[in-house]
């Protein structure tokens, strides 16, 4: 009777400790489950701000005057454009010159 | 068995207790297990709530999950405006020590005078105080770095314009609670902002979150809202427009693209405009948005509407001549006279010469009821259809108090007044073959369902007069560009002030449409005095709206409809028509 009282007892014990190192465990990895979380918030806003940034340097106005001051280059006119049109079936482009 | 000491006869224990002394004892144990009985009956079923609350505030912590405003994007998905962090500064004045000498390098690093920041110091509340509100990034990061007692720094989020004063007024701007104050910001306030979500969370000794109290409420973000606007057309736009404004030494400009298909707007700016991301000492003249709030008397840009009523009606055919020798006409009284007198025109040149005297001879065969119905089907005296804070309906006053002079100045355009956009939004009857298209400011893609203000052929017939206008003989052959027909009408007046109309104060306008054939786009360029020596909508804003047309057509893909003699790259482009 006694041995029997003795190993529930000590089954108890190593529940109890289980249980408090369980909750621990838990504890530690909500923390870093948080904690994470926070890190993703943080990323996504600094994506964000640099995809703002990004936009901020290739908006119309600086591109132009990059184009115009740095390259030499100037607004394309209708008369410097050459149009073409769509083929309407998938032809090659390799065609064009057999005819 | 056997003990050494005999207990009865042991001294000590001889003497009799009394037996009351052992109750005593038994009955106070009992008394205090009762004591502990009912103050653990107390803690956990009478005062429970108590200690719980007590003891969550202990280490309970409700987190504020912010939202995020939605971004603002053009037709091509385009940032126009969008919300990143920043970092607010604010102290506590009891904690700061004022005579810090490290508060005069946080005044430069805030371009504030050091004045000013000890006068914020100094203000009555003692526990808080903004020293300044959403700081850039970097500058945060050196003001933490500078780590002054008492100053402390609160992330918040701010609202940033990549695109600058180009799309100011259409985008509009946010103040620093986030809310919108000008423009799309504004008008559609409710959709952008999101909601803010909060969470309540246990926290251990370090502060760091162990546990979820309740279910989290999730922040709702804003949603995002993509206009019409195409920040290329937006761009060029603003571009050509601060140029002839400046050219021409002018007060103000305005200029907006419609799509005639689809009734989107591609483009809508003015100029002197601002900085969004930089909104310091504004005046009120940067912040208007002319297109929309200024109405003036539209003048000859009424004459088609004229035109395509008489045709409607039979009383004309484009060659029908009119008589308007000897340029002058007098109605009740009054004369009415063309700046250039011609002889008989036909009803396409009195549109193409923008002749008064045989466009009032037109008007005066029709009833007031009916000019004063086209003038309202072409959308004049309503307010446009567009979610936009401070849009005018202009002035059209009812046909029944006409007087017969003001029957005929109302049809060349004086007697009413309209805003730009109004203009703009009236000339797409012309573009869709006689329909007037709602307008949006939104993308959409489905082409839009007009309302029929004139048949097919009547309008048609007028797109020729306007392209005439253009064409050599008109009033603004400067309108033309290379490669692409155009039609359209200009429009110069003297400002009205007071009652009368100001000495040398003017207005030039011009709206038109393109290409003539399958018009895709209507342009309205208005330019507020001109003081260069050039007055004419045909000198001072015509160009604005060739260069317009021409980047906005080219930009949509759409082909020349004009022979366009083809230019080796060299240094000069000259016109080929």
């Amino acid at each position: 009777m006694i041995r029997l009282n003795l190993v529930l007892l000590l089954a108890v014990l190593a529940s109890a400790f289980y249980l408090v190192h369980t909750q621990y465990e838990s504890r530690r990895l909500y923390t870093a489950i948080d904690r994470a979380q926070a890190q993703a918030r943080k990323l996504e806003s600094e994506h964000e701000q640099l995809q703002v940034q990004k936009r901020a340097q290739a908006t119309p106005a600086r591109v132009q005057q990059l184009a115009t001051r740095q390259l030499d280059m100037r607004p394309v006119t209708p008369g410097i454009t050459e149009y073409v049109v769509m083929p309407v079936a998938a032809t090659p482009s390799a065609a064009e010159p057999a005819r | 068995m056997s003990r050494s000491i005999n207990y009865t006869s042991s001294p000590l224990l001889a003497s009799k207790t009394p037996v009351w002394r052992s109750k005593f004892i038994v009955a106070c144990l009992a008394l205090a297990f009762a004591g502990l009985a009912g103050r653990a009956a107390y803690v956990q079923v009478f005062g429970n709530e108590f200690f719980q609350r007590q003891g969550e505030v202990r280490f309970a912590r409700t987190l504020e999950l912010p939202a995020n405003r939605g971004k603002v994007l053009d037709r091509n998905g385009l940032i126009l405006a969008s919300s990143v962090v920043a970092q607010s500064i604010w102290a506590i004045p009891e904690d700061v020590d004022k005579s810090d000498p490290k508060l005069a390098k946080l005044a430069r690093l805030l371009d504030m005078p050091l004045a000013e920041l000890r006068r914020k110091l100094v203000n009555e509340d003692k526990t808080f105080v903004w020293i300044q509100r959403q700081v850039d990034e970097p500058v945060a990061r050196q003001i933490a770095a500078l780590d002054i007692k008492g100053i402390y720094q609160r992330r918040e989020y701010k609202r940033e314009y990549p695109e600058g004063e180009a799309a100011a007024h259409v985008v509009g701007f946010t103040n620093v609670e986030d809310r919108g104050q000008e423009g799309v910001e504004l008008t559609f306030n409710e959709q952008l902002s999101g909601r803010n979500g909060s969470r309540r969370v246990i926290k251990d000794r370090l502060g760091r979150v162990v546990e979820d109290v309740r279910d989290v409420v999730p922040p709702v973000d804003g949603r995002d809202l993509q206009l019409s606007i195409d920040s290329k057309v937006q761009f060029f736009a603003y571009q050509k427009l601060k140029d002839a404004v400046q050219a021409h030494k002018a007060k103000a400009g305005s200029v907006v693209v419609i799509d005639t298909i689809t009734g989107e707007v591609l483009a809508l700016a003015n100029y002197p405009s601002y900085n969004p991301n930089r909104r310091r000492n504004l005046t009120g003249e940067q912040l208007r948005n002319r297109v929309l709030t200024d109405s003036f008397e539209p003048g000859s840009i009424m004459k088609p509407f004229i035109a395509a009523l008489a045709l409607e009606k039979g009383l004309v055919r484009p060659e029908t001549p009119i008589n308007t020798a000897p340029g002058r006409i007098s109605i009740g009284g009054s004369t009415i006279s063309d700046s250039h007198p011609n002889n008989v025109l036909t009803v396409n040149e009195v549109i193409q010469k923008s002749s008064n005297v045989g466009t009032v001879k037109m008007a005066m065969q029709m009833s007031p009821r009916e000019m004063w119905e086209t003038y309202a089907q072409a959308g004049f005296g309503q307010k446009p259809q567009v979610p936009f804070p401070g849009a005018v309906s202009g002035r059209l006053r009812p046909y029944k108090t006409w007087r017969p002079i003001e029957q005929a100045t109302m049809s060349y355009g004086y007697g009413l007044s309209a805003s730009l956009f109004q203009l703009a939004q009236s000339y797409t009857v012309f573009a869709r073959d006689g329909e007037l298209v709602p307008v949006t400011l939104l993308k959409t893609d489905q082409p839009a369902t007009g309302v029929r203000v004139f048949s097919e052929k009547n309008a048609q017939a007028v797109r020729h007069m306007l392209a005439m206008a253009t064409g050599t003989g008109g009033t603004a052959v400067k309108a033309q560009t290379i490669g692409y027909s155009v039609g359209g009408k200009t429009g110069t007046a003297r400002k009205q002030e007071g009652k009368g109309y100001a000495e040398k104060k003017y207005r030039s306008w011009f709206v038109g449409l393109a290409p003539v054939e399958k018009p895709r786009i209507v342009v309205a360029v208005m330019v507020d005095e001109p003081n260069n020596g050039v007055y004419y909508g045909g000198l001072v804003a015509a160009p604005v709206f060739s260069e317009t047309v021409q980047q906005t057509l080219r930009i949509m893909g759409v082909q020349p409809d004009m022979s366009v003699k083809p230019q080796i790259v060299t240094e000069v482009v000259e016109e080929s028509f």
